[in-house]
This record gives C-alpha cells, structure tokens and sequence, in this order.
C-alpha cells in the first residue's frame, strides 16, 4: 500500500509540475518544450488534470459495478460497502471533471456552462449517481438497500463509459473530438500528442487512478471502523 | 509589483496548485495516521 500512496504523490507532482512550469513554443526544440496546439494554446495544459479526473470518475463507477455484481453474487454486505465507497468516490472526481471542465469552457467557449453534448452527458452522470445516494438514504433495511442500489449501479455503472467516451463523440458538440471537430486541437481528443506530451498525460492518468487505490482503501477501512463501533454500541 | 506577477503567471498558478496538493496529501497522511492508530487501539480492546 505505501508503493501505491508513493507513486501516486510523485506522479501526480511530476504532471503538475512539468505540466504547468514547461513552455508552449510554436516550434519545440526539445524534450523541455510543448507545441501550441492550434485553438488550445496554453489552455491545453488543463488537457494534463481535466482527463485524468474523468478517467477516474469512469474507473469508480466501473469498480461499484464491480462490487455490485459481488453483492448479487455472494450477498455479502461487505462488497455493498466497497461499492458505495467507490460510487461516491466516482462522483468526488465527476464533479471535479465538471469544476476544470467548465474553467477550461469559460476561457476556450466564453461561458462556464455551454450545454455541449460533452456538458450535458456529464450533468446526466452527476444527475445518475446523485439519485444512487437519494435512493440508499431512503431504504431503512441494510438487505434490500444493498439489492437495490447493487443492481442501480450495475445499471448506472453500463451507462457510465457511454456518457463518457461515446455519446460526446458521435454528436456535434464544442468539445474537441467531437463529430466535425477539424479544429487543430483534435490531435489532443485522439491522443496525437508529442512524446513528451504523452508521458506527462500518462503519468497524470496512473497517478490519478493510484490516487483512486489510496483514497478507496482509506475509505474502507473508516467505514469497517464504524461499523465495528456501531455493532458494539448495539 | 504588478509586473512581476504578470510575468510569471504560470509560478504562481503552479506554487497555488502545489500549495493545495501537498495540503490534501498532508491531510490524507494524517487521516491514515489516525484510523491507524484507532485501529490498534481496538485491536487492543478486543
């Protein structure tokens, strides 16, 4: 586990690091200088913190759905905790997505909130999970309220890739990658980024979901703690 | 003053964003901490 707490720091500082401090030259000479990318410009440095997040809002969801197949499977209420944990997880980093999506929105668009395709599957994810913590707080039985949201995110966790990475893609839209874009920073949505470009995007990406490990495994061991505390107190 | 700032908009925006990194990995280690040793202490108890 400090493997995963250490690489997740260093990884995650390197980016923000060499991510913000290298320049962003029109003809880069070497390893310690980015390209402007066409419609981007200094903006796209977000391009190193925005995705990452989204990744990892995908990978929480797609981890509940995960320990919600293992409730169904198994009925063992503690794969519901893991769930739940990293359900909310999930949510923690779409709103972050949606925070440096709208900042990098109101200076790329004009406006903080633009109603794109990308935007609004965003707010239908948020909208998704905000009503997966409604429905657990209003079940009173810990058996039936597991079921329930168990199947709920296996449902809500399916949708979760096709918000994100299909539905913005085949639908015209603002954001780069989406159906027409000919923009110059479509080599950014597709991934042709310089080498350089590409290893920082990377490192953010595993940091990022070490990042997910950590806080999961810290999360789960508070909610174990409670739960003893609260068996004894009955 | 002013000057300064505006030619080195990109250091401050990366000593703000470090600021408040090293701030939630600070918080995280001692939440850790803290469950840790709550941890042993029921381990104890029990």
């Amino acid at each position: 586990m400090n493997y995963v707490k250490c690489f997740s720091v260093f990884l995650i500082s390197v980016s923000i690091i060499t991510g913000i401090a290298i320049p962003m030259v029109p003809q880069p000479q070497g390893w310690l200088e980015f390209p402007i990318i066409p419609g981007l410009e200094d903006k796209a440095r977000n391009i190193f913190f925005h995705v990452p997040v989204a990744w990892t809002s995908v990978l929480g969801f797609l981890v509940a759905l995960f320990f919600g197949y293992k409730y169904l499977r198994t009925k063992n209420l503690d794969y519901d905790m893991k769930s739940v944990t990293s359900a909310g997880l999930g949510l923690m980093f779409c709103i972050l997505a949606t925070v440096t999506g709208s900042i990098w929105a109101k200076f790329n668009w004009g406006s903080f909130w633009n109603w794109d395709p990308r935007e609004t599957s965003i707010f239908i994810l948020l909208l998704i999970y905000g009503a997966y913590f409604a429905l657990r707080s209003a079940i009173d039985s810990d058996e039936i309220r597991a079921r329930l949201s168990a199947v709920y995110s296996i449902l809500a966790g399916l949708t979760a890739p096709f918000f994100i990475f299909i539905m913005p893609r085949i639908v015209g839209g603002l954001h780069p990658g989406a159906k027409g874009d000919t923009a110059g920073s479509t080599p950014v949505a597709q991934l042709h980024m310089p080498t350089n470009m590409r290893i920082v995007f990377f490192m953010s990406i595993i940091g990022f979901s070490l990042l997910f490990v950590w806080l999961f495994k810290l999360r789960i061991r508070a909610a174990q703690l409670e739960n003893h505390l609260s068996n004894k107190e009955n | 003053m002013y000057e300064l700032l505006n030619q080195n908009q990109l250091f401050i925006v990366l000593t703000v964003i470090l600021t408040i990194w090293f701030g939630i990995i600070w918080y995280l280690a001692r939440l850790e901490k803290k469950i840790k040793k709550l941890e042993s202490h029921i381990k104890k108890v029990d």
